[in-house]
């Protein structure tokens, strides 16, 4: 066990914990932050994907000593109301079926759009490659992105 | 006892109560019937009696209560129920029966609300009922104005419900049911991660345990040395968990964290006996081949079909969260049937049922898999070890190498054809295991009846073998309709190839006049411009099916070069569709099923265990893999139907057809080895 200090949604945060834990578990079982979804544990399903440093990760395939100086943003801190423009496009298409995967599906989806405003289908193909629906909503997952994308730009 | 109503279809299945009049509680409110009540301050919760496994009843119950009582999806909210089947009727999401079932009794609870706070009003009022109107939350009366619900909850709640008429707001003036506006009721939770699904349904103080499973099929623990699991860090505890009466069976590492539970297994030394160590799934499939009969009954056309057998893998893995004391039981679970969990749960631990509640959790998927309660059993063993209470949590590997899987099969067809091409008698014979989750289903008749739907006039027989399941076997979404209609439609589409006939007007010709068939095959020919010929390289396939009270036809275009799928067309009729988007979006995902046991998802298994492990292996169908999915309702004055299942077996034999091009399809996966 030792103590390590996180930078999670804007906060300090500190957990005691054995360094090995996976940030998974860190964010889950010790911040309570549930939003970020187990689903495979070992980086193949995207269920848990947050940003790492503003960009994409799995926290599942890091641990908690790999993240102390990093900046970590979970599905609860990607926006204040619940109105980052990719949330708003996932509501406008009625995305979601379970719902499970769809938190790592947005927070993959605001990474890609933060480094390429407006992708074509490849781009958002390849970003969310590995990103996992079991109840089959990629035709509205594709759809929501090129949404998102305009809705960024309208507002820009 | 698990219960199932595949075979129990029409009047009487999961009957509800109805509109149930209960007093009116002195604490205030409204409380017509146990579906829907009003408190004091007007606001309306509905009990949902099903859980939301994905396929969106809690967004048809908000529509259908919101409808009846003027306000809008967001005005109602929602609860639900906890297992008790004696006040909410049957809870098991099952045979895409949730719609069917709940619309005539959620939609008339709500309506019995709403006629009482009208007549309430109409006699503060000393007005005629019939001047009265319920809009936006309030009674209206052209001359008196308007009073919020909240004014005459009270007087409503008065009134004895028998006495006061009720009506159901007639179809042609829906606001919201059967609108395409709205979405999910639950979307902004999703997005923001604030759902709960079971995993996220430990409360505090709760422990975590995770079970070391057998390695391959059938074992048992013959020797534990836990000693250095125990000695680890936030390790609280070790248990042998004994099937069935405790879930699978195993060894349970309890922990005070997920991490610290796994590491304790990882580190149990442990070492198996009995079981099927030398288990192979290709062996598998060969005895099922050697079970057909010797001879068909038809000497003609003939093809044989064989497949695979398929997991769940719910993106939510198994798990659930047990607090069992002195006394009650509480259960956090994402469960297909509360009910019948906690009916069971009441009489494997002898207590009264009312001492147990089930609290149906969101549920990361499901498919069939969670009618089964084994997660649940490992959780209430591990809680009465640990007296606290435990989550049960299965790793992905846990999940999809201990699911219930749906069975292989080998379907032999044979028809004898026609002058004109089309066949004129035909046979299916079939050669598969039976359900272990549910032993009836090891009945011949019963496998039939789930799977055979053959909608065309060829007169033939259906003969089924049922050879004993070598793992263990449950409901996979469509149940045996999976491989029936993709053997059937594969075939009819090869006879059809093979006699150089039109795959759409072949089969107008053979459905029966009058069939709901008719309908929407025209309709998606007309969306998949079938009468224009196909662009290069591409190649079509067609399906049907009518089952669950509901019919669909699908064409689906595809580039067997590139062994991609560019287009998927279904044009479906539930009767009227409740909720357009929710329609779409169970076709949606059906297709996606198709495609992804189409194009590869496949369980084997070599040495006894089943080989794949997560979704590296097992081949689900990712974005870019995704055909463009065109899905057009079509409305019908037929009762309403299902549609949880509806779509998947005809879009994956009509994906197959078009894959194949002018080859003939042999199995699932297509083009490749099964088993």
């Amino acid at each position: 066990m030792a103590r390590y200090s996180l930078r999670v949604n804007g906060e300090r945060r500190e957990v005691d914990v054995e360094g090995d834990t996976p940030l998974l578990w860190v964010l889950r079982d010790e911040l309570g932050l549930t939003g970020v979804k187990y689903g495979c544990g070992v980086g193949l399903c995207g269920a848990c994907t947050s940003h790492v440093d503003g960009e994409a990760a799995r926290p599942c395939v890091r641990t908690a000593a790999d993240s102390v100086k990093t900046r970590i943003t979970t599905i609860e801190g990607l926006s204040r109301d619940g109105d980052h423009p990719v949330q708003r496009a996932w509501r406008e298409l009625d995305v979601a079926q379970c719902g499970y995967c769809q938190p790592g599906q947005v927070m993959a989806a605001a990474a890609l759009l933060a480094r390429d405003p407006d992708p074509d289908d490849a781009a958002i193909e390849e970003a969310l490659r590995d990103n996992v629906c079991r109840c089959g909503s990629y035709p509205r997952i594709r759809a929501a992105v090129r949404r998102a994308s305009r809705i960024m730009r309208e507002e820009r | 006892m698990i219960s199932r109503r595949t075979l129990l279809r029409g009047a009487g299945i999961g009957a509800l109560v109805v509109a149930v009049p209960v007093p009116a509680l002195a604490a205030g409110g409204l409380v017509p019937n146990v579906f829907v009540r009003l408190d004091d301050s007007g606001r309306i919760t509905a009990t949902v009696p099903r859980p939301d496994t994905g396929q969106g009843v809690r967004t048809v119950v908000a529509l259908m209560v919101a409808e009846e009582l003027a306000v809008e999806a967001g005005d109602v909210r929602l609860e639900q129920a906890h297992g008790d089947t004696a006040r909410f009727g049957s809870q098991g999401v099952a045979n895409s029966t949730s719609v069917r079932q709940l619309s005539t009794p959620i939609r008339t609870a709500a309506a019995t609300a709403r006629c009482l706070l009208v007549t309430a009003a109409a006699q503060r009022w000393g007005v005629p009922v019939a001047e009265c109107t319920a809009r936006d939350g309030f009674v209206c009366h052209p001359r008196r104005g308007r009073l919020p619900y909240r004014a005459v909850v009270r007087g409503a709640a008065a009134l004895d419900p028998a006495t006061v008429p009720v009506e159901l707001t007639p179809p042609e003036k829906w606001r919201l049911l059967g609108k395409t506006r709205g979405g999910r009721v639950d979307a902004r939770d999703v997005v923001t991660g604030r759902t709960r699904y079971g995993i996220d349904s430990r409360p505090p103080g709760g422990l975590v345990a995770v079970v070391a499973r057998p390695p391959w099929i059938g074992a048992v623990p013959d020797t534990i040395d836990d000693a250095a699991a125990r000695a680890l860090p936030g390790v609280v505890d070790v248990l042998t968990l004994t099937a069935p009466a405790e879930g699978q069976g195993g060894v349970a590492v309890i922990g005070r964290s997920t991490h610290q539970a796994l590491r304790g297994r990882d580190a149990l030394r442990i070492t198996w006996r009995g079981g099927t160590p030398t288990a192979d799934s290709r062996a598998w499939l060969a005895d099922l081949r050697a079970s057909l009969p010797a001879q068909s009954p038809i000497d003609g056309v003939q093809q044989v079909y064989s497949m695979p057998l398929l997991a769940h893998a719910p993106m939510e893995p198994m798990n659930a969260t047990a607090d069992v004391r002195p006394d009650g039981v509480t259960i956090w679970a994402p469960t297909q049937d509360p009910g019948s969990l906690r009916t069971q749960l009441a009489r494997q631990l002898g207590v009264p049922a009312a001492s147990v509640r089930v609290e149906a959790t969101a549920s990361g998927g499901a498919f069939g898999r969670r009618i089964e309660p084994d997660p649940v059993l490992e959780a209430v063993a591990c809680s009465q070890r640990a007296g606290a209470p435990v989550q049960v949590l299965w790793t992905r590997a846990d999940d999809m190498r201990h699911d219930s899987y749906r069975p292989m099969s080998v379907h032999r067809l044979s028809a004898e054809i026609g002058p004109d091409g089309l066949p004129i008698r035909r046979a299916h014979e079939v050669a598969t295991w039976g359900l272990t989750v549910l032993p009836i289903f090891s009945n011949p008749a019963l496998v039939k009846a789930s799977g055979d739907h053959f909608p065309y006039t060829v007169p033939g027989e259906v003969s089924v073998v049922v050879r004993p399941a070598p793992l263990r076997t449950g409901f996979w979404r469509s149940v045996y309709a999976g491989q029936f209609v993709y053997a059937e439609e594969n075939f009819l589409s090869e006879i059809g190839k093979r006699s150089g006939l039109d795959q759409v007007a072949l089969r107008r010709k053979l459905l029966p006049a009058g069939s709901r068939l008719h309908k929407v095959l025209d309709t998606v020919a007309d969306r998949a411009r079938w009468t224009s010929p196909p662009a290069r390289g591409t190649a079509r396939g067609v399906a049907c099916l009518e089952e669950y009270g509901s019919a669909i036809a699908v064409i689906a275009v595809a580039e067997p070069e590139s062994r991609r799928v560019l287009r998927v067309h279904a044009a479906v009729d539930v009767g009227v569709a409740l909720h357009p988007s929710g329609v779409r979006a169970q076709v949606e995902g059906c297709v996606i099923d198709a495609l992804s046991t189409v194009l590869g998802a496949q369980i084997t298994v070599r040495e006894g265990h089943v080989a794949e492990s997560s979704f590296g292996d097992y081949r689900w169908a990712r974005i870019g893999q995704t055909p463009e999915i065109d899905v057009t309702i079509v409305q019908s004055d037929s009762p309403l139907g299902g549609l949880g299942e509806l779509a998947y077996p005809p879009a994956a034999a009509a994906i197959a057809a078009a894959m194949a091009g002018d080859t003939p399809v042999t199995s699932m996966p297509f083009g490749t080895d099964v088993g």
